[in-house]
């Protein structure tokens, strides 16, 4: 599943770390949905759609 | 709330929890090494005093049984879930092959005190597969 979590966090001039702080998980964790390395659960997708402002289909995008 | 994995709360629990356990099975094992003679029988005394060093080991899997448990970071809990999958996979591979081993040859037994540090070995063998798989 592809997302766009580091243009979103880039536009936002966000660190990873300020990220991961605002959803309550570790950097290597934001780090690695942004790599495209893991998937997060539906919980955690709201949680960031939650952050960003936005809905869940305009982060995360079919392949 | 800052969550890298050294500051995330469950590690820190799990720290408090293993260290002490560690200790207190490396210290019933010099006790029961010193006090108990290598022909000891078994009596009363020597299961109580040869019984500790187990019940460290006990409180060392409970230690790593409740990190998971507790870890609220999804991510870093499939990585310990996967750590936890590869040590049990080795375990099973190494037991299954050898009991093979031992009952059509006259290989060594494999004392069953091994299971656990093979186990722990295994962990490391979670983190290669982890590593390997980009993770």
């Amino acid at each position: 599943m592809k997302n766009r979590l580091r243009v979103l966090r880039a536009e936002r001039e966000w660190s990873q770390q300020q990220l991961a702080d605002a959803l309550q998980v570790s950097r290597q964790s934001v780090n690695a949905i942004e790599t495209g390395k893991y998937d997060p659960s539906l919980p955690l997708a709201f949680r960031i759609a939650d952050v960003f402002g936005l809905p869940i289909e305009q982060i995360f995008l079919r392949v | 709330m800052t969550c890298s994995p050294m500051s995330n709360a469950a590690y820190r629990r799990y720290m408090r929890r293993f260290w002490p356990a560690t200790g207190l099975y490396v210290l019933a094992i010099a006790l029961a090494t010193w006090l108990i003679p290598d022909d000891a029988t078994a009596n009363p005394l020597t299961v109580a005093i040869a019984i500790l060093p187990g019940i460290g080991m006990v409180l060392m899997i409970w230690a790593m049984a409740r990190l998971l448990i507790e870890l609220d970071d999804e991510y870093l809990k499939m990585l310990e879930i996967r750590k936890s999958l590869a040590a049990t996979g080795v375990v099973l591979a190494v037991a299954s092959v050898w009991g093979i081993l031992e009952l059509y040859t006259d290989v060594p037994r494999l004392p069953v005190f091994f299971i656990f540090p093979l186990w722990c070995g295994g962990l490391v063998v979670g983190q290669a597969w982890n590593w390997k798989a980009g993770l």
